[in-house]
């Protein structure tokens, strides 16, 4: 690799142990170029995904001077890349807009992907007050990108999604409410929730699609929404959201031709579906070694929860993608 | 996989500290879990009125590291530590370092013994004993330090004009620390100021080992801590070795050998710095545009941290 990198300031969770928000983000975005200026809203030990945690969160002002203050007055460093992702209180979350505001000033085309950190299967894991606080920034920033999984697309929509056409009526939603966005993707969205009781029946997850800028100006209220199908793995992860979206940043802004966002969707989907899978086996044959002589008796129909991505092993798969014609994958969503 | 817990500064923007050692470090296979004894914005070279951030204080940093251990009480291979802000901190990390140890004795420890360089002190004067303590005590369970010329003199208690006089310190210090990497010493003691030099050692070797790396004429921030990286990735494999048939003399090459892979690293990524730097660009601390432009090119020099690259030059000078 030669020539500089492109500059992005990335602002997120910090764990110690473990690869989640920053930890989960940082290494792809670097291995592929990225010049990653980490700012970390808290620091643990691990993720709350573990029996126990330690750790403390960064306060508002502090994080504020830091880019402020620091990075943006003092250094001047204009990026060209604005990543957020979790932020713990309400108060960090509104100085995003000033934040993203000074960044403009020093790069006009400053480009903000926000991943809208609210919960996770149908669980809200911020305070209450942290929704309004996104839907203002979703209603006042130009956001190049926003990634919600179901439950936060939810949220912000208001609409329950349990079918493709509720889905699609929830980014019509979307766009609605928050014309500025100009891209969504959202992830792991499970049809199958709602329907029966036992759920985990639908053997796949959706993630889903919309580029604005391609039907901007003319004139028609049609949004296109691209959806796939990714086959379930038996297992939960933490972190890959976060992965996802790093991966994404970087595929559709670090390429040296011009890609549709539902090809890099694609793209995406595959890699992020290759370093499961492998994380998965690595997971599974880490076990049996450590269970060697013990003949555990394990429950082949209970979901394993993996608690670690194995994102040093998978470095090869940051920057692959897979040969054949990927757009095939992909299917419209028709009423 | 190997997997190392590196205790040091962290910093938004830049190449220093954790920043520095962390990438390299993945490329080269390890599993990074980063414990950050600061949050800055950007390091102190670019002068104390554009640092924004604070320090970890010290019972967050216990519950941090406590926390780490009872989790994973026996993941890791390797301990690092780097730049602690206080007294207090050095203690805590040390405390927390030994007790793994102790349940864990074939892990590596490497000590980057953080006070200051070319005769300033840049942590305050009580953080002194409490480096002492942990590297000269009875009960040290430190197994590589990598002192600057200074740092050794504070560690030693005495200046060192003279290659005896650092056969002495080295003797000294060996006492307690089996790997001694001095990362740049005084070069009037070699008598030939356009050359850094660094020696390295290895106690129940013949002799200390002079290199000599011919001096880029800049100020690079982060050297210091890419280097303890680099080289704990190095010589983790000669001091874990499970494999007893590694004879003496073999172990001697294979340590002369890795230490001048470790200087090579170093070179390749001080050059691609300059050359990616604009021109005319020379920074001196406290010029902060300047700075930014020297910063180290972590992220560029992917490809620059593996062994057998090229170029790989012979670096080794002398023997003490």
């Amino acid at each position: 690799m030669t020539g500089p990198s492109k500059k992005l300031l990335s602002i997120q969770s910090h764990v110690i142990h473990g690869y989640v928000g920053n930890k989960a983000a940082t290494f792809p975005l670097q291995y592929n170029g990225w010049d990653v200026d980490a700012l970390n809203t808290v620091q643990f030990s691990n993720h709350p995904g573990y029996d126990s945690f330690n750790g403390y969160k960064y306060g508002s002002q502090e994080l504020y001077d830091i880019v402020s203050r620091g990075l943006l007055n003092g250094l001047k460093i204009r990026y060209d890349v604005l990543l957020t992702g979790y932020l713990p209180c309400v108060a960090s979350l509104n100085n995003l807009n000033e934040i993203a505001n000074q960044m403009k000033q020093m790069n006009p085309d400053l480009k903000w992907i926000m991943d809208p950190v609210l919960g996770d299967n149908g669980r809200l894991y911020v305070p209450e007050e942290n929704i309004p606080a996104y839907t203002e920034i979703l209603r006042r920033n130009q956001l190049y990108l926003v990634t919600p999984n179901h439950f936060e697309m939810e949220t912000l929509t208001g609409c329950k999604i349990n079918s493709l056409s509720s889905l699609k009526v929830s980014f019509h939603r979307f766009h609605e409410l928050y014309p500025k966005a100009e891209r969504i993707v959202v992830t792991s969205i499970d049809l199958s929730v709602g329907e029966n009781e036992v759920g985990d029946q639908n053997p796949f997850y959706l993630v889903a699609c919309c580029d604005t800028t391609t039907t901007r100006g003319t004139g028609s209220d049609e949004i296109e929404i691209y959806f796939y199908q990714v086959p379930k793995i038996h297992a939960q992860f933490s972190g890959s959201g976060d992965l996802f979206t790093a991966l994404l940043l970087n595929a559709l802004l670090n390429m040296s031709s011009i890609i549709t966002l539902s090809a890099a969707t694609s793209q995406v989907i595959w890699t992020v579906n290759q370093i499961l899978e492998r994380t998965y086996k690595l997971s599974l044959a880490e076990e049996e070694q450590e269970h060697n002589d013990k003949r555990i008796n394990n429950n082949i129909n209970k979901k394993k929860i993996i608690k670690d991505l194995k994102l040093i092993q998978c470095k090869d798969l940051f920057n692959k993608f897979p040969n054949r014609e990927i757009e095939t994958l992909a299917a419209k969503l028709l009423d | 996989m190997p997997r190392l817990l590196a205790t040091q500064s962290h910093v938004v923007h830049g190449y220093v500290g954790n920043k520095a050692a962390t990438f390299p470090l993945q490329c080269l296979g390890w599993d990074v879990d980063c414990c950050n004894s600061v949050q800055f914005s950007n390091h102190t070279g670019y002068g104390m009125d554009k640092v924004f951030g604070n320090i970890t204080e010290h019972n967050h940093l216990d519950q941090l590291l406590s926390g780490i251990f009872k989790n994973f009480p026996n993941e890791y291979n390797a301990l690092l530590s780097g730049y602690l802000p206080n007294k207090d901190s050095v203690k805590c990390m040390g405390i927390n370092y030994k007790k793994f140890k102790k349940q864990n004795p074939n892990s590596i420890w490497l000590m980057d013994p953080v006070m200051g360089d070319e005769d300033e002190l840049y942590v305050n004067e009580d953080v002194i004993p409490e480096y002492r303590n942990l590297i000269l005590s009875d009960s040290s369970d430190v197994d590589i330090i990598t002192p600057n010329q200074f740092e050794l003199e504070i560690l030693y208690g005495k200046k060192i004009i003279d290659q005896n006089e650092l056969k002495l310190a080295l003797n000294h210090l060996h006492k307690r620390i089996p790997v001694i990497i001095v990362t740049s010493c005084d070069p009037r003691i070699f008598h030939d100021e356009d050359y850094v030099y660094c020696v390295a050692s290895m106690r129940g070797h013949a002799h200390p080992l002079v290199y000599r790396v011919p001096l880029i004429d800049s100020y690079f921030t982060g050297v210091g801590d890419l280097f303890a990286a680099i080289l704990l990735d190095r010589i983790y494999s000669l001091l874990n070795k499970e494999d007893e048939e590694i004879s003496a003399v073999s172990d001697e090459l294979v340590f002369e050998k890795q230490i001048n892979d470790v200087l090579n690293v170093l070179q390749r990524v001080l050059h691609l710095t300059k050359k990616l730097a604009p021109k005319n660009v020379k920074s001196k601390i406290g010029s902060a545009l300047d700075m930014k432009e020297m910063e180290l090119r972590i992220i560029e020099a992917r490809d620059l941290y593996g062994t057998d690259i090229n170029p790989n030059e012979d670096f080794l000078y002398s023997r003490l």
